[in-house]
């Protein structure tokens, strides 16, 4: 094993915590699995390619834009579909979900296509050196931009009124509506502004490696991994569990081969989950 | 006592008419009654335990693709008989079920159900790195050995069969009714004396080795199996679709689900797949926001209403779970 191994594992981590922070955010504050968040990720790079490739604008400059359209998407699913689901019973918004997943892959496939794309960028299969380690530039912008949002969704929750109030709702709802914290607004909110982190996801995964209509169930377990890796409640437990299971996965797959990268990623996800079903570094709810 | 003998005896008429009928039955009816057999098989497992242990299971996949692995690559490698493969698709399911039950049956809720969903990924994805079953590009069971056309069909009412009788005894027995009190509040339940474990252990051995013997019907009638046909998430997806469109929990909900969502979608649409899928999933979200309980208690309300038989006159089970729902759908208009 060499450092250069590592360091792309701790990169590539960075990414997976992106994806897994939008998905413990949603579970930790709606109490609900979102089966449709690999879909807002790719919906994030596939709604960045109609400028990126059609435009031919930089990938960077299309990421708020495409963070905007998802989380815009994400706010009426959540106000008027998944919320008056969400005490219906427990079954229920894992189902709907679960049919958003399958509508928004055939939406994908029916729009796009089933081939492949990449969001082409001057820095997509460039590398850099860090401290004499060689690494992929893509990797070190996302790694920059996941450690920025986790930053500004800490800030938000803990030092906003708005994160008072999705906190104050994520506790006890009912408490919450008394003291006259509009629940479903704030719901709706969450729900967006995790759209909004799978989407930034979305579109470094799109610089870094080809996505299909089909690709967003994979990232969707890798980011359970991550949640069930982090527990909830906490922003910087999401980037060391991301960081970890990156890690484990880069080695994993330079000692057994690249056929093994998923499988090694469901294992861990799996073990995390049946032995610390409260997550791995979790601390008191924030 | 007649009373909850008749749905048994319907169960076994029925059974019988279709292993009669397989003769004189056409190769593709048969083949078609094969698949929806198959459906109705693995969604009625999934209905044993989702919709009376409370247990959603989102790995369906991973048991009907043990269950058919282990057919072919008895037939494959060790050269037996086919009903002795088919014994062992039900075996080896159940083993893998029994041996994820240690970390399973410590989670609960959605933690259960995204844990079976990576069960599922991580089977389909182990199979593909498999060089001895075939890797990605799969398996082909030797063909001269295998039942087919009448037979395999009768062998698939069979299975379907035995997964109907398996949830009407769920639906009727004190077994079924210690199941649902762990569904509907479980430390009651185990207040009440109920082995919360060992119930929901016996849920999860029924459900998977139905999904395996399914799974070998599904492997001898496509006789070319591959991590993404058999393995396929799309078996758990329709597990779900199905019985949660037909009616969770309820006996006939899996029979209803399967006849709207593969008759009248998959197969009519098979020409348009993303259409059908499409469909699907604005079918799935529809039915859980607007009937929730699913078209069979839908059905059996209109018909009650037509009839002129009030509900409470029926001497049925009470279904808590539907008066609990009224009392959440009230909490949850409070909170939009």
């Amino acid at each position: 094993m060499n450092v250069e191994i590592l360091a792309a594992g701790i990169l590539t981590g960075g990414l997976y915590a992106l994806i897994g922070l939008g998905i413990s955010l949603t579970f930790g504050v709606l109490g609900m699995m979102n089966l449709a968040h690999g879909e807002f990720v790719i919906a994030g790079a596939y709604l960045a390619s109609l400028l990126v490739t059609g435009a031919g604008w930089d990938p960077l400059a299309v990421l708020p834009l495409a963070m905007i359209a998802v989380a815009l998407i994400a706010y009426p699913l959540q106000r008027f579909l998944l919320t008056p689901l969400l005490r219906a019973s427990k079954t229920a918004p894992l189902v709907a979900t679960f049919g958003l997943l399958l509508l928004a892959e055939a939406l994908f496939q029916a729009v796009f296509g089933t081939h492949p794309k990449t969001l082409p960028a001057p820095y997509a299969a460039a590398g850099i050196t860090i401290f004499g380690i060689r690494v992929q530039t893509v990797y070190v912008i996302a790694f920059a931009l996941t450690v920025v949002l986790c930053g500004a969704t800490h800030l938000l929750l803990t030092r906003t009124r708005a994160g008072s109030a999705v906190r104050a709702a994520s506790a006890d709802p009912e408490t919450a509506a008394i003291l006259g914290i509009n629940v479903g607004r704030v719901y709706a909110m969450t729900l967006a502004f995790a759209a909004a982190l799978a989407a930034a996801g979305g579109v470094m995964t799109g610089v870094a490696q080809s996505f299909t209509p089909t690709s967003g169930l994979p990232l969707l377990l890798t980011g359970f991994a991550v949640m069930a890796l982090a527990g909830i409640g906490t922003v910087g437990g999401v980037l060391l569990a991301g960081v970890t299971l990156g890690v484990i996965q880069s080695v994993a797959v330079s000692v057994f081969g690249g056929g093994w990268s998923d499988v090694v990623v469901y294992l861990v996800f799996f073990l995390a989950l049946a032995i610390r079903p409260q997550g791995l570094f979790r601390r008191a709810a924030a | 006592m007649s009373r909850r003998l008749w749905p048994a005896a319907a169960l076994i008429a029925v059974t019988v008419a279709c292993f009669a009928a397989a003769p004189a039955l056409n190769p593709a009816t048969l083949n078609l009654g094969v698949t929806l057999l198959s459906y109705l098989a693995i969604a009625q497992a999934w209905n044993v335990l989702a919709g009376y242990s409370g247990q959603v299971s989102l790995g369906t996949s991973a048991f009907v693709a043990t269950g058919g692995y282990t057919t072919a690559l008895l037939l494959a490698h060790a050269g037996i008989s086919w009903p002795l493969a088919f014994a062992g698709a039900a075996i080896a399911a159940a083993l893998l079920a029994a041996l994820l039950s240690v970390p399973l049956l410590r989670l609960r809720g959605d933690y259960f159900a995204i844990g079976t969903l990576a069960i599922s990924i991580a089977v389909q994805a182990l199979i593909s790195n498999w060089p001895w079953a075939g890797g990605a590009s799969g398996l082909t069971l030797p063909i001269g050995v295998l039942p087919s056309g009448g037979k395999l069909f009768q062998l698939a009412v069979l299975v379907a069969a035995g997964a109907m009788a398996v949830a009407l005894y769920a639906k009727q027995s004190a077994f079924g009714l210690r199941l649902a009190a762990i569904r509907d509040h479980e430390p009651a339940a185990a207040g009440l004396g109920v082995s919360v474990y060992r119930h929901r252990l016996a849920a999860l051995l029924l459900y998977s080795a139905i999904a395996g013997l399914a799974g070998a019907v599904i492997a001898f009638q496509l006789i070319v199996i591959s991590p993404d046909g058999i393995a396929s998430v799309s078996w758990s997806l329709n597990a779900v679709l199905m019985t949660v469109v037909g009616g969770t929990g309820t006996v006939m909900g899996p029979v209803i689900g399967v006849a709207i969502v593969y008759y009248g979608l998959t197969w009519e649409l098979q020409n348009q797949q993303t259409f059908s899928q499409v469909i699907e999933g604005i079918l799935l979200i529809m039915v859980v926001r607007f009937a929730p309980s699913g078209v069979w208690p839908l059905l059996c309300a209109g018909v009650r209403r037509m009839t002129g038989l009030r509900p409470a006159a029926r001497a049925g089970t009470p279904e808590p779970a539907q008066e609990a729902q009224v009392a959440d759908d009230e909490m949850a208009r409070d909170l939009v």
